[in-house]
């Protein structure tokens, strides 16, 4: 708690962000209202249909370098935030393993060559053998080549946003279901009319696609599968030429596999084909899967911006952050303390040129 | 060098090609392009990077799938716009089509959505790795010529289904170097000379190439273009190995109508050797 003070801080989107920066915001003294246009319980987020990996070493290899850097930030702030809601249990950092089919482990190798490229130290992803990962997940099927990512970790994201939005409540913040917004300089637009405010932030997801036209949607389909057959005790990747498919292990013998990533804002439902691939993956890291049973087919959107980085805009009354793509949980830790810097007026930003746009990108050089 | 509509060919920015260039105009179904580099617009890390690497390329022609997008729905648009803004004729591709009746569903559909004849054809044959369908492509070529596409079909180095695909109507044909997404270059050299030597159409290498050189070697060959994807996009840093395939595609083509001499069996000095007067043959 700190001696500033008290505003009246309005937030747009009650997503995983939006939570976050709301809940350290009550911490901070301020009166915080939280609109969304979807429901509170149910979010129809993008990080309720996300996997919920903070994965920032198998994420650079398929973004930027910057990614690394503000991955790491998670990997400190999640345990921390985590014990201060009294949800440490949420928190499994206990690495990821990648695996590939004995016909694609050039991939393996393509990999282990591109993260060398992007962060520079190989040390970080550790070789195994049959014996190695199997002595890792013994449920999961014979593969004779696979990498280990000891750093990486994943959280039990759906439990994460109840108790968040729990603590939001409990800290006397004032929330809206239902109810679309549209964010101004101190003022939000509802559809029962303007309310004024020393502060507004707009942490939508594609909702904020209005204010901002290089916003865009790209389509993301979950399978989320429960078997009590197969144990897994972190994250493991399946690497393919053409898709990269992940299985999350989340509490009660459910699994989250993902996910495809489709260029459309199409928001029907999952395609027969994405979840043949999906299926197929997660027979393949083990048969004992075949009899789970699918709980759910997720479908969303991931905001995105051009260059798939979070923008965050700061002007007089009104701060904007945007466009988490596929990195909710491994950026949002990151992205909330800048934002948290720029409202209290202090505090380091270390990633100001990486949020502004403005900092060099290694795939565009 | 762009392509704002569809028919403006007509003021060529050559400023930065080689004067070759000026008349050595890659010619698809009489209309001619700047370019001879053909880039796909699938697999980057961002449309950012995809957009750089499409501007290194300078290439007047990308290629876009619509398989997976709704494209009934126009739920692709987004995408699409940022494709469009890149000034290049859009190629739409019917890839994820493992039938002739889709692939022709699929370029209808693109027709529309794209207001274009043009379509890169694709029928799979093989899940794994992607290798087209001979007899589907056909089936498929046939139907969508009858109806006035341009069709582009991506097929193997086969002569014989080369020669059906032109005899169908294809003004152009895309043989691959190797499987898509393999990077493997030229696999079949022969397959691929043969077509070269007996095929009176332009011929455009598509797939399977992972380096410049591939390129460099198919359009020393005498092949009238290039359309690569997963070398660009999954190179380390795109944008940079655009540029260097573009290089190596107007190297390989200014080599090919230079005339590259025969290699011959024997090392043979450009000078006379001293040790060896030339009159002692016949003393």
């Amino acid at each position: 708690m700190n001696a500033l003070p008290q505003r009246r801080i309005a937030i747009a989107g009650a997503g995983l962000l939006g939570r976050l920066v709301a809940w350290q915001l009550l911490r901070d003294g301020h009166a915080v209202t939280l609109y969304d246009a979807g429901d509170l319980d149910a979010p129809a987020a993008a990080a309720w249909t996300a996997a919920g990996m903070v994965a920032p070493l198998a994420e650079t290899v398929v973004s930027e370098p910057c990614i690394f850097g503000m991955g790491r930030v998670a990997l400190q702030r999640w345990p921390a935030w985590l014990a201060e809601l009294e949800a440490s249990e949420l928190w499994h950092p206990h690495g990821s393993l990648i695996v590939a089919h004995p016909q694609d482990e050039n991939e393996l190798t393509q990999f282990r060559r591109d993260l060398a490229d992007a962060v520079g130290d190989e040390a970080s992803a550790q070789a195994l053998d049959s014996a190695a990962i199997r002595s890792l997940e013994p449920d999961l099927a014979d593969f004779r080549r696979g990498l280990f990512l000891a750093d990486e970790a994943h959280l039990d994201n759906r439990e994460l946003l109840v108790r968040l939005l729990a603590a939001i409540r409990r800290l006397g913040g004032e929330c809206h279901a239902h109810t679309p917004v549209e964010p101004h300089p101190g003022e939000i637009a509802t559809p029962a009319g303007r309310r004024t405010f020393d502060l507004v932030l707009d942490c939508r997801g594609h909702g904020a696609k209005p204010r901002h036209p290089t916003l865009r949607g790209v389509r993301g389909e979950t399978l989320h599968v429960q078997t009590h057959e197969v144990h897994l005790s972190r994250p493991v990747r399946l690497m393919h030429p053409r898709y990269q498919l992940y299985v999350v292990p989340k509490p009660e013998g459910r699994f989250v596999i993902g996910a495809t990533s489709i260029e459309s804002e199409d928001r029907s439902p999952m395609s027969l084909q994405s979840s043949l691939e999906l299926g197929s993956a997660l027979y393949t890291l083990s048969p004992a899967f075949a009899e789970a049973r699918i709980l759910e087919q997720g479908v969303n959107l991931r905001p995105a911006f051009r260059d798939n980085l979070p923008h965050v805009i700061c002007g007089d009354g009104l701060i904007s952050a945007n466009g988490l793509f596929r990195h909710g949980y491994l950026l949002a830790p990151a992205v909330a303390d800048h934002l948290l810097a720029a409202v209290r007026g202090h505090g380091e930003q270390p990633f100001a040129d990486v949020l502004a746009g403005t900092a060099p990108r290694m795939a565009l050089s | 060098m762009r392509h704002d509509t569809l028919h403006d060919d007509t003021h060529h920015d050559d400023t930065h090609h080689d004067d070759t260039s000026h008349d050595d105009a890659l010619v698809l179904y009489d209309e001619p392009f700047t370019s001879r580099f053909l880039l796909g617009t699938a697999l980057y890390s961002s449309p950012a990077v995809m957009q750089a690497s499409v501007e290194a390329a300078g290439c007047d022609m990308i290629t876009l799938g619509l398989r997976r997008q709704n494209p009934a729905g126009g739920d692709g648009d987004a995408f699409w716009q940022i494709l469009r803004e890149s000034g290049c004729r859009l190629l739409p591709n019917t890839a994820g089509c493992r039938s002739a009746r889709e692939a022709i569903t699929l370029a209808e559909m693109s027709r529309e959505l794209f207001d274009t004849p043009w379509i890169k054809l694709e029928v799979i044959g093989d899940d794994y790795n992607l290798q087209p369908d001979p007899f589907g492509l056909l089936e498929a070529a046939r139907e969508l010529i009858a109806q006035g596409f341009k069709v582009l079909p991506y097929c193997t180095d086969d002569l014989v289904l080369c020669q059906r695909l032109h005899e169908a109507g294809c003004q152009a044909l895309m043989p691959w170097g190797a499987p898509i997404g393999t990077g493997r270059g030229l696999m079949n050299r022969y397959a691929l000379r043969t077509l070269r030597e007996r095929i009176a159409a332009p011929l455009i290498i598509d797939a399977g190439l992972g380096a410049p050189s591939q390129a460099a070697e198919a359009m020393e060959m005498g092949f009238d273009g290039v359309l690569l994807n997963t070398a660009v996009a999954k190179a380390r840093r795109p944008a940079r190995m655009a540029a260097a395939f573009a290089r190596a595609i107007e190297a390989g083509r200014a080599a090919y109508l230079a005339g590259p001499m025969e290699q011959r069996q024997t090392a043979s000095p450009s000078t006379p050797t001293l040790g060896q007067p030339f009159w002692h043959a016949h003393s």
